[in-house]
């Protein structure tokens, strides 16, 4: 038994380093000695059984695991299975045995490991003699995947489609052969992958989902495009929603980098894509928004002031302080557009005040002509707004549009 | 001096895909038929989008497309079939293999023999335009003619022949440079060599083509443009698309690797230019700046398309006929209908002085030991030597003094901001720009001087209750 495994692994050893991930079998019984070309005179028994499939399984993101099916020649009784592997990110301690094929008779009774070497040996008991379809699973490391989208907004900026593409980055000298791939859901690919390589699958396209452009004014969040001027960066995003409403919603949207290109307008087959810019899409969940930023708006200008700030003393040393704020609004696009206006109250009060430890207790005033903010996506900090912006006229003119925000910081001192 | 190479698109036909990485490059090289350069200038960005026509077997095919000693980004490479005639074209995968870090494979299933027209795009960066403006004065400076200009360089390590050039103005957002993708992945220039000017010579006779499968470019323009028979300038037609605006040059060019193009983009003949003289330490530091105000609309002349950002060159037609020197200054993007300015800084012509005249204090307010009640004199309150004073009011009596030694009168515009519990009292008849800070203008005649006189009344210690500006007029 000792020298058996002691062959065997100098057979492996004199494999070499061109081999990542190996099965050898040794077996007690004097049948099945397919001899390897070049091994040590001494090696008895020995088998290098082929893998049969692999399946690569990527939904757990750091935890790649793969899953090699091979078929193996079992003798009766208990044979010595030694999987071994060079250069290649195996973690010792998730590789597993199983028996595919009489996994109630053919059973592990031990696992040895040897010291200072990336192998193992499984001590197999099999009622028969035959050949055993086995499963060899294990956790690997520089085998991943990353997502990519590509998204093509109509010409109206309405609908898109939207691209998603699967990486799978093999950073090993493993070659997996025909791999079935499955990255955690939709179906699961079949795909060679070769040692080193990276390749690029389409996995989903969904057409003719609806967006919105948003334009988001909101100096906490963004700061300013020109303070000296007052003036606001304008952040601006596609988003769509993952549901099934909008043609979406048969999975969670995993985040990658997206490329986004626009329609040119023009006729069929005639027209190109522009390209708007990319970003990090996040992880959407099904129902929930993904943004994708498209840039800096330079045609939407706000220029946001101070208008007002009194303070009026209540009681001994508490005041309220009565503050407007001023956008004045300039859209110099020939459409008109709606914009997301926002005010963080911690963000007004350490402007007017400076920063206080204790929260902040707020009304909106009733001077301001922004007088209803959106009650889904405003909260005690943060109270948003859509104001519509008309497009310039045929003078080419901005017409400038004034809004106010009268927010009352109460019982401060 | 590096060498310029293009990509090269290689098809195999299943088959053949034992022979990758052997000398088949050469074998099966279908020509560039027609490309599209869609150049950003807000970064180092060129999109390339190239036709070319390839022989596919019915059956799974390997496309091969390979962009040695370029800076192209192999993860924005992409291929589209456009429409071919047999039939139906599918990707099934993309390949990056280890061993050719710049190249890539497409498998590709087609379900016909023949031809087929595909539609390659990538990012490869070293490709830039950037503008630039010439302004003519006057000599009165009322007017000025204005013209843009941009031009388009060529650095990317490959040659572009006859290419349709499009030019993206507005800012697009990226999450990784291109340069730095395409180096990532082992891209890069390298020096000529013996056989890289062969190659070069064999690319650039197979990328001249003489016709195009891209989407038509604008129609090119009149030819014999000149009154001497020479051709015009090439026409660039401008298009809005969503928030960018797109330059596009009529017919088709060469964009050779190290060269760079200047090609005009618009003539403004006649606008207006509004000349003010502002005092705003916000905006411009502390000194009084001299602006010409420009309005990019069609009744300057110009709101054809939005102004890129880029340098302006302004000069002043003598009466002479010669032209000086106004100022060199860098310009910001301007969208259609918006007024913009050129600082032109001090104006030696004209000399700007803030002189406080007289400073006092009144409205004490006293406090007696621990006791909390305060006491005024002013209120007729009796106070005593050991009293402490915690409220007062501070009052500056401000002149701003403006001197024109111009031969004309001069607009000023004033506004800085004060700090605390103010008043400002005056005649100005000033505005509140916010809640600290007064604005007001003038006009000083020519040759003349003029002060602008004003009082700041700051309370301080308990006499303060609030921190803004408030405006009085003056008694």
């Amino acid at each position: 038994m000792h020298s058996t495994r002691h062959s065997t692994r100098h057979a492996t050893r004199h494999l070499g380093g061109a081999l990542s991930a190996l099965i050898a079998l040794a077996l007690l019984a004097p049948f099945a000695t397919p001899t390897l070309p070049g091994a040590a005179a001494d090696v008895k028994l020995i088998a290098l059984p082929k893998r049969d499939r692999v399946e690569i399984q990527l939904d757990v993101p750091g935890l790649t695991l793969i899953e090699e099916e091979r078929t193996i020649p079992l003798a009766k009784g208990a044979n010595d299975v030694v999987f071994a592997w060079a250069n290649t990110a195996i973690d010792k301690s998730t590789i597993q045995f199983r028996c595919m094929s009489d996994p109630e008779n053919v059973q592990v009774i031990s696992v040895s490991y040897p010291p200072n070497e990336n192998a193992l040996t499984w001590q197999v008991s099999s009622p028969t003699a035959g050949p055993a379809k086995v499963r060899i699973s294990y956790i690997i490391g520089g085998v991943d995947k990353s997502y990519e989208y590509r998204a093509e907004a109509a010409n109206d900026e309405k609908k898109l489609t939207l691209w998603q593409y699967v990486q799978l980055h093999n950073r090993t000298p493993e070659s997996f052969g025909e791999a079935d791939m499955f990255a955690g859901y939709g179906e699961r690919l079949e795909r060679p992958i070769g040692a080193n390589e990276t390749r690029k699958i389409l996995a989903a396209k969904f057409e003719n989902v609806p967006i919105t452009k948003t334009y988001t004014a909101d100096l906490a969040q963004h700061g300013y495009l020109d303070p000296a001027k007052r003036q606001l960066k304008i952040p601006m995003h596609y988003v769509l929603k993952n549901d099934a409403a909008n043609g979406l919603g048969r999975f969670p949207l995993q985040a990658g980098k997206a490329r986004i290109f626009i329609a040119d307008g023009k006729a069929e087959g005639e027209g190109t894509t522009a390209f708007l810019g990319e970003d990090w899409a996040a992880f959407a969940a099904k129902d929930d928004e993904l943004k994708l930023f498209l840039g800096v708006a330079k045609d939407i200008v706000v220029t946001r002031t101070i208008e007002r700030r009194d303070r009026k003393k209540t009681a001994g040393p508490l005041s309220d302080y009565d503050i407007v704020v001023k956008y004045e609004i300039e859209n110099f696009k020939d459409q008109p557009v709606s914009i997301d206006l926002a005010e963080s109250i911690a963000g007004l009060r350490a402007e007017v005040l400076g920063d206080a430890p204790r929260a902040i207790e707020w009304v909106l005033g009733t001077e301001g002509s922004l007088k209803t903010p959106d009650a889904l996506k405003s909260t005690s900090d943060r109270v948003l707004f859509h104001v519509d912006a008309p497009a310039r006229g045929a003078d080419q003119k901005a017409q400038k549009k004034t809004e106010t925000l009268n927010i009352v910081l109460k019982n401060e001192w | 001096m590096t060498r310029a190479m293009s990509a090269v698109l290689v098809a195999v036909v299943s088959a053949a895909a034992s022979a990758f990485g052997q000398q088949i490059d050469v074998s099966t090289l279908p020509p560039r038929e027609a490309v599209q350069l869609t150049i950003y200038n807000s970064e180092d960005l060129t999109l390339v989008r190239e036709r070319r026509t390839v022989t596919v077997a019915k059956g799974q095919n390997e496309l091969q497309f390979s962009w040695a000693n370029t800076l192209i980004d192999p993860t924005s490479v992409e291929i589209e079939f456009p429409g071919s005639k047999g039939g139906s074209l599918d990707v099934i995968d993309t390949r990056y293999p280890f061993d050719r870090p710049q190249a890539l494979y497409w498998n590709v299933r087609s379900d016909f023999d023949g031809e087929a027209l595909v539609e390659i795009s990538y990012f490869t960066s070293g490709i830039t335009w950037n503008a630039d403006y010439v302004g003519v004065t006057s000599d009165d400076e009322a007017s000025m003619t204005f013209d843009g200009y941009v031009t388009i360089s060529n650095n990317s390590g490959a040659d572009y022949s006859d290419a349709q050039v499009r030019m993206v103005v507005g800012t697009v957002n990226l999450v990784e440079a291109i340069r730095d993708l395409a180096n990532r992945h082992g891209s890069g220039q390298v020096e000529a060599g013996e056989g890289g000017a062969q190659f070069d010579a064999l690319r650039r006779a197979i990328d001249r083509k003489p016709s195009g499968g891209m989407p038509p470019p604008p129609p090119p323009p009149p030819s014999g443009g000149g009154a001497y028979g020479y051709p015009g300038p090439p026409e660039i037609v401008k298009e809005g698309l969503s928030e960018y605006f797109i330059f596009t040059v009529a017919g088709t060019h060469d964009v050779r690797n190290g060269w760079a193009n200047r090609l005009r983009l618009f003539e403004g003949t006649k606008v207006p230019v509004k000349t003010v003289y502002r005092y705003r330490p916000m905006e411009y530091g502390d000194q009084l700046v001299k602006l010409f105000l420009v309005k990019n609309d069609k009744a300057s002349t110009l709101g054809d398309s939005p102004l890129p950002d880029g340098t302006a060159r302004l000069f002043r037609r003598q009466p002479t006929g010669g032209l000086s020197v106004i100022a060199f200054v860098p310009t910001k993007y301007v969208p259609i209908g918006q007024e913009f300015e050129f600082n032109l800084g001090r104006d030696p012509q004209v000399i700007f002085e803030r002189l406080a005249t007289r400073t006092w204090r009144d409205d004490f307010w006293f406090k007696r030991g621990d006791q909390q009640k305060l006491y005024s004199p002013t209120k007729g309150d009796r106070v005593n030597d050991n009293d402490t004073v915690v409220g007062w009011n501070d009052h500056v009596a401000r002149v701003e003094r403006i001197r024109n030694y111009r031969g004309a009168p001069i607009d000023v515009e004033l506004r800085f901001p004060i700090d605390g519990d103010v008043t400002f009292v005056s005649s100005l008849n000033p505005t509140l720009f916010d809640f600290q800070t007064p604005d007001f203008k003038t006009t000083v005649g020519a040759g003349a001087r003029k002060d602008l006189a004003y009082e700041v009344v700051s309370r301080k210690g308990t006499n303060a209750t609030q921190n803004a500006v408030k405006l009085e007029a003056a008694k």
